[in-house]
């Protein structure tokens, strides 16, 4: 009786026009949209291969430990084409060096073209299917129950000796698989541009993470239809349903998204705790500055000059040019927390005069790095507890908020698929911390610090070649599943509850 | 007799459920919207007064014409506008200043002179929050109402029509165009009323605080806001009429309403845009560093030498060096002109594409009436190069009116040495003209009554032909 029951929907539902307009709409607006994301995509890549030469380039230049200025990429995510999240907004260059710990709020933005775009607002494919699949399954849901009723065709369905559970069942698994037609088909045609592109290839985990995508746009569509369903089933008249179906839909998807963050007032307690942090690790710095200054003091040639008054051969125009520059200074931003101390020489030749300095220069270097490396850690303790609380959990907190609404679960869903959520971003700014660890070591056990190479390459240039390298791998498929679980989790949930809403509902209604 | 069919539909309306829902969402959201303003306004003034009186406190500071020819003005701000509550304008990616400033240079005892830096804003690159659309009138104008006013008149004909009372209607004498004009005159009143409550209520919130003053310029840029926002309003209800007449059944007509707005109101402006000035192709960033280090080392060619053989003869090196320096700032200046020129134009291209879509007019327009966006940034941009051009003529005049000075712009022993009265030095200004900004509008407004007429027009003729 039930294959009766989801043939007739089934055949019902694909004559319509609405089935012909949704697959059209779907499909042109997937296409070509796709088509534009690909394209920059294709482009960021393109930057990171840029960067990662200049990169290089740079380095090379440097020809002591000191003045090495080592940057590393965030290479741009492929399925950022499915859910763009935080990939193209966050920093994409960061700076490792053995005086500060990177985190997300040090990192640059490189290889951007016109800034300007970002007016026009960027339309990824999630995105889409949040705005038109749910209209799409609320505009087959309102008339489900209530149309029928209408008519009355369902008093005439009753009659029979079927269930009521096995109507609503027949309803839904027909409606559902005719709404899958324009999800699939887009999807298809977007993986065709994707698979065309050269610049692009997909791992097999990029294909698990596609399907996961695919899995919450099935949950979220589900979902739709089921507060259209329900919406049909305590309204008489298709008319009042389709009404308030699409006032569901505007205050779900296009208000309450768009108006609660704005609402909410960003906490303003901030601020005092920036300053206080501020301070607090400036005070570890300003320790570690007097600390300095004493050994200074007390070394075998006293002076206050941390480069002994060392210079480099040949002309000199300021600070650049000739064979070399050397530098001292506090790095200060309040904005972000970050403040540190940095020393470095870069010079290529010492000029005679200079070489007796050399001793005293080893000796002050093998204090001072280890020292610097351990006040860094020292304020990253501090630093680290202060930009949790300061910008993290304000972004949490949003995040929750917008949960309320379906479209914030399926967004967070889709985004830790893609692993362009914070989780995913964060993870290479773990991974830039973790290669600054090795770098470290790598110096400790090569002694860099007290070689002489680490302010001047008399001896050599250093070969920058044989440090290790910096690798990046997106988190394994089952980590971006494990994070993606509770959202998917939430909206299977309300699936459940509003099927069991609408089918008490169902049962208890006159037809 | 059309007045008693709008008088129908008026009352129709104001007793269905889509009248309540549509005054609730509209009301909230306007005031969802004054209470934002109310609180991001003052900051967001706060910090430009600040910012504006550390950079006039600096450059009041110089009465010395070399050092006032050579720092330049400093920082140049954008002011903010009152109206911001209106149309947020995406101003967060505009940058907000322009640095008239010079850079260190790297020649022993020549110093750069100042130039025009234009610098893109760098707002969001730290931020981890979500992104989300900002609600403000072109928001709720935009997306909100024009949802609603498909709403209201999905079904003002073709439900008629399923009822029969349409033809009951036509029975009597009554003229179809009459029909149609009443529909739309009622759908119109009974919209407006919600509308002009909520965006009354805004104003009523945004004016009580003393924080924020709207002078009698600002009132008049609101009223003809509110016109445009009726003006759009009307552009749907006609092709909510058009649809309406043309289908059989009103569910049908919703349909195919709700997928043409959502192809257009939330789609089309970005995609159109995105494909347009994909077209485009600006020097990227990397290609400008380029560029400017490429002139660096020309123009150091050029001139090294020179200076080095100079050296004897101090008036000669002394023309020679104030013929560099100044070469060096208007080539610099006119690098980074062309490159945002260049990225002006590449927006610009995307802009005028998405005219396709009425809703991106509606947003032109409430941008240029309330003073924010991108025609207010170009307009900042143009203030800005006119008042450098004062400030050179002002160093010029005052270096011309003392006979003593050697007139060589450049250097410091070539120029006036009279100290200058701080109060003479022109100051920068940033200012908006109603005028201005009404023929910057002329043609979106024009664009947007068109498309009213090409749609109201389309509905009488499809009302007129159909079968009832």
């Amino acid at each position: 009786m039930i294959t009766t029951l989801i043939r007739r929907e089934l055949l019902d539902n694909l004559m319509t026009f609405r089935f012909a307009a949704a697959v059209f709409i779907m499909l042109l607006l997937v296409v070509a949209n796709s088509a534009v994301l690909i394209k920059d995509y294709e482009r960021r890549l393109a930057a990171y291969n840029t960067a990662l030469k200049t990169e290089r380039q740079q380095l090379q230049e440097r020809k002591t430990y000191s003045s090495g200025a080592l940057d590393v990429a965030r290479p741009p995510n492929p399925l950022s084409i499915f859910n763009v999240g935080l990939d193209k907004r966050l920093g994409n260059e960061i700076w490792i060096s053995y005086a500060f710990v990177p985190t997300l709020w040090d990192a640059r933005m490189r290889g951007t073209t016109n800034p300007l775009l970002n007016l026009f607002s960027s339309i990824d494919i999630v995105f889409i299917f949040e705005v038109v699949l749910s209209l799409i399954a609320l505009i087959f849901a309102y008339d489900a129950i209530a149309g029928e009723r209408e008519r009355g065709t369902l008093r005439l369905v009753l009659t029979h000796p079927v269930r009521r559970g096995h109507i609503l069942l027949a309803k839904y698994i027909s409606a559902m698989t005719c709404l899958l037609v324009p999800l699939l088909m887009s999807l298809l045609l977007a993986a065709i541009l994707l698979t065309i592109s050269t610049a692009i290839s997909l791992s097999i985990g990029d294909l698990l993470r596609i399907g996961g995508i695919i899995l919450s746009s099935i949950v979220y569509l589900s979902l739709f239809y089921f507060i259209g369903m329900l919406i049909s089933a305590v309204t008489r008249r298709t008319g009042t349903a389709l009404m308030l179906a699409m006032f569901v839909w505007g205050f779900w998807v296009l208000v309450y998204p768009n108006v609660i963050l704005a609402a909410i007032a960003p906490p303003q307690t901030s601020q005092e705790r920036m300053v206080s942090t501020y301070d607090e690790i400036k005070q570890i710095w300003d320790e570690f500055d007097r600390e300095r200054k004493h050994f200074l003091a007390n070394d075998a040639a006293p002076g206050e000059d941390p480069h002994f008054g060392m210079v480099g051969e040949g002309p000199h125009f300021g600070i650049t040019g000739g064979s070399g520059f050397n530098y001292a200074y506090f790095y200060k931003r309040p904005s972000t927390l970050e403040y540190f101390y940095l020393a470095g020489s870069n010079i290529r030749k010492l000029t005679e005069a200079s070489k007796p300095q050399v001793p005293h220069a080893q000796n002050y270097y093998r204090y001072l790095g280890p020292k610097t490396i351990n006040t860094a850690e020292r304020a990253w303790l501090v630093r680290k507890q202060a930009l949790e609380t300061i910008f993290v959990q304000p972004a949490i907190v949003d995040r929750i908020l917008l949960r309320c609404s379906p479209v914030g679960m399926y967004d967070a869903a889709t985004q830790a698929w893609a692993g362009t959520d914070l989780h995913g971003l964060r993870d290479f700014f773990q991974a830039a911390r973790r290669y600054r660890r090795t770098l470290i070591d790598y110096y400790y056990d090569k002694n860099v610090f007290a070689s002489q190479q680490w302010f001047s390459a008399d001896k050599g240039a250093v070969d920058w070649d044989s440090l290790p390298q910096f690798s990046f791998h997106r988190s394994d498929v089952k980590i971006n599943a494990a994070r993606a679980l509770p959202d998917l989790l939430l909206l299977l949930m309300m699936n459940l509850f509003l099927f069991i809403v609408i089918f008490l509902a169902f049962q208890r209604s006159e037809v | 007799m059309i007045w008693h069919i709008a008088k129908r539909e008026i009352y129709d309306n104001l007793n269905s459920l889509r009248f309540a829902l549509a005054t609730v969402l509209l009301l909230g959201l306007m005031l969802a919207n004054a209470v934002v303003h109310l609180r991001e306004h003052p900051v967001r003034m706060q910090k430009y007064h600040d910012a504006v009186t550390e950079s006039l406190n600096r450059l009041g500071s110089r009465t010395n014409l070399y050092d006032i020819a050579q720092r330049g003005p400093g920082y140049l701000y954008k002011k903010p506008s009152s109206l911001h509550f209106c149309a947020d304008g995406g101003d967060p990616f505009l940058s907000d200043q322009v640095n008239g400033g010079f850079y260190a240079w790297a020649t022993d005892d020549l110093r750069g002179f100042w130039q025009l830096h234009y610098r893109p804003a760098t707002h969001n690159s730290r931020n981890i929050r979500p992104d989300t659309i900002i609600v403000d009138w072109g928001f709720v104008i935009g997306y909100v109402l024009s949802l609603i006013a498909i709403l209201f008149t999905f079904d003002s004909i073709s439900g008629e029509r399923e009822h029969g009372t349409l033809r009951l209607m036509l029975a009597n004498s009554i003229p179809r165009h009459t029909v149609l004009i009443g529909k739309f005159l009622g759908a119109l009143v009974s919209i407006s009323v919600p509308f002009t409550l909520a965006v009354l209520m805004n104003l009523l919130v945004v004016s009580t605080s003393s924080d924020v003053q709207l002078g009698t310029e600002a009132w008049s840029r609101l009223g003809i806001v509110f016109f445009i926002a009726l003006l759009y309003m009307c552009l749907f209800l006609a092709l909510g009429l058009l649809v309406s007449s043309r289908v059989r059944r009103s569910a049908a007509s919703l349909v195919i309403l709700l997928l043409t707005w959502v192809t257009f109101v939330a789609f089309m402006p970005s995609t159109l845009a995105s494909i347009a000035s994909g077209f485009s192709t600006p020097m990227t960033y990397d290609e400008f560093h380029e560029r400017r280090q490429q002139l660096n080392i020309e123009l150091r060619d050029e001139y090294d030498t020179r200076l080095q053989e100079a050296r004897k003869h101090p008036a000669k090196r002394r023309a020679l060096a104030g013929e560099y320096v100044t070469k060096d700032a208007t080539a610099r200046e006119r690098l980074s002109q062309k490159f945002l020129d260049q990225q002006h134009a590449q927006i610009q291209l995307g802009r005028s594409v998405t005219r396709i879509s009425p809703v991106a007019i509606v947003q032109y327009l409430l941008e240029v009436f309330a003073g924010t966006g991108f025609e207010r940034h170009q307009q900042f941009v143009e203030n800005v190069q006119r008042y450098a051009r004062e400030y050179r003529e002002f160093v010029t005049d005052m270096d011309k009116a003392d006979p003593e000075s050697l007139h060589i712009i450049g250097v410091r022993e070539g120029m006036s040495q009279k100290p200058v009265n701080p109060e003479a030095v022109p100051k920068f200004e940033d200012t908006l003209s109603l005028s201005r900004d009404f023929n910057a509008a002329a043609i979106d407004l024009l664009l947007l009554a068109l498309f009213f007429v090409v749609l109201l027009s389309g509905a009488y003729m499809v009302f007129v032909r159909v079968e009832v």
